[in-house]
């Protein structure tokens, strides 16, 4: 069945056929994992980039073909990883959590905002995730790869880029609506699917201990993607300084991210024509916010109103 | 909710002088502990409830049953004698033993402070006493402040966040 895919190579000789997968690195290129019948050939192991630089090859989640329907799939093993995360000086402690994002796939099965599968269980119990191929781009790489200015971008193609930033927020509000945090946003972790131009959450395996307010990180993590769309990128201070630019002399403390204090959340004193309504949501994630989103819903609403305001 | 504070005939209220004070190993949690003690040792009539609630891990933060079973029985042990320290130290400052009870409670708490709120409706405690975390403002964006969220969601009862 899977000489189709190896051709004569000698890759077929070696063939390991796994039903058990609690050791992933042994799990190569060129195997078959069979899962509930089904057998999945292993092509490679998926690689992440993280800010544009080093590949993180993720050993266990692997690119793989259904033998049977000879779809591209992704398999994520079970790989219980603890480690601690630290965003700007703040370190807290988080797990990979197959069985989380098992859940989380069950919930959100047919939502065109999620990328799709389904977990299965291997032989040794392991939670394994089996997954639709997204075919497209993460939303990171489609931003830094526009070739327009700021003010031409926001006029032209941030309302259509909102919109559908949007309909991930109202993804997220799901998710939290039903106890479930995403855990790990990030703008590349928003997928653009080429086929049907919706922009899709991937992850969901990320976990951590959360303290008083279960989706507060998640709040974060869709306010930054909203200033990196909103600025078409991260506004640094650095960028100024390097630039000399006379912008320096009008910012001030409370106009940086409240968690990231290199970049600049009150967008408005960089890019002037950013409407009102837009910037005051955007100042919700600056030091000088006195007031936080306690749900995506609240961060949704505005929005909305700002989208409405701009319209007309 | 069969303690809470009730109306006298004048339709001024009566609160009890049930304290609750919910703790963990923090150092803020002992001066809420201490002030207590200080405040309240040696009159007659207060009783002291010293909470802890302990949050359940997530299904998978432990990658088998055995290793939550072991973290559990080690954290139950831990919280056992934590209690018993601070019991001791309302004890010297002058509440009769029988004054102080402690309990622990295992709970799935997508709210600490709701969960501790709860504990508060099933006894009807009129005050509860809180350390206050001392969170940066990062901080408290990222995770929250469990008592700031206290001070706003508590019902019928008064709240002591203790500096």
């Amino acid at each position: 069945m899977a000489s189709r895919w190896l051709g004569d190579s000698s890759a077929s000789l070696d063939m390991e056929i796994h039903t058990d997968t609690t050791d992933f690195f042994r799990v190569e290129y060129g195997d078959v994992v069979v899962l509930r019948d089904t057998p999945y050939l292993v092509r490679q192991n998926a690689k992440e980039e993280r800010f544009g630089v080093d590949e993180d090859v993720k050993y266990w989640v692997k690119r793989a073909i259904d033998l049977h329907s000879g779809d591209a799939k992704i398999i994520k093993l079970a790989f219980h990883e603890k480690f601690t995360s630290r965003i700007g000086d703040i370190a807290f402690e988080c797990f990979r959590s197959p069985r989380k994002e098992a859940r989380i796939l069950d919930l959100v099965a047919g939502h065109g905002n999620f990328m799709q599968g389904f977990a299965v269980e291997d032989e040794k119990g392991n939670v394994v995730r089996v997954l639709d191929l997204i075919h497209g781009r993460p939303l990171s790489k489609y931003i830094e790869g526009l070739n327009v200015g700021h003010r031409t971008y926001f006029t032209e193609q941030f309302p259509g880029i909102l919109e559908q930033f949007m309909a991930c927020i109202r993804a997220i509000a799901f998710l939290h609506e039903h106890g479930e945090k995403h855990g790990d946003i990030r703008r590349d972790h928003i997928f653009i699917d080429r086929e049907d131009h919706r922009y899709r959450w991937i992850d969901f395996d990320f976990n951590f201990r959360h303290r008083e307010n279960i989706y507060a990180y998640d709040l974060f993590g869709l306010g930054n993607i909203l200033l990196f769309l909103a600025g078409k990128g991260d506004v640094l201070l650095h960028d100024l300084r390097d630039q000399q630019s006379s912008l320096l002399d009008v910012l001030q403390e409370e106009d940086l991210n409240i968690v990231f204090h290199n970049r600049v959340a009150n967008l408005k004193k960089i890019y002037s024509y950013i409407p009102e309504s837009l910037n005051r949501v955007c100042m919700h994630f600056a030091k000088g916010a006195n007031w936080y989103y306690e749900s995506a819903t609240q961060l949704h609403h505005d929005l909305e109103v700002f989208k409405n305001e701009w319209q007309t | 909710m069969n303690d809470d504070a009730a109306n006298t005939g004048n339709g001024e209220k009566v609160f009890n002088r049930n304290i609750l004070i919910a703790v963990d190993e923090s150092a803020n949690a002992r001066r809420a502990v201490a002030y207590v003690g200080q405040l309240l040792g040696g009159l007659a009539g207060f009783n002291v409830m010293l909470l802890h609630v302990v949050p359940e891990p997530e299904e998978d933060f432990f990658p088998s049953t055995e290793e939550k079973e072991k973290w559990l029985a080690h954290y139950s042990e831990k919280v056992d004698g934590m209690l018993a320290d601070y019991r001791q130290l309302l004890i010297e400052k002058g509440f009769a033993p029988d004054a102080v009870s402690v309990r622990s409670t295992l709970r799935y708490c997508p709210s600490m402070a709701a969960c501790i709120l709860s504990e508060r409706d099933e006894t009807g405690y009129s005050t509860i006493v809180v350390g206050r975390q001392g969170l940066s403002r990062s901080e408290e964006f990222l995770f929250g402040s469990i008592s700031s969220k206290i001070v706003s969601h508590a019902r019928k009862c008064t709240i002591w966040v203790v500096e």
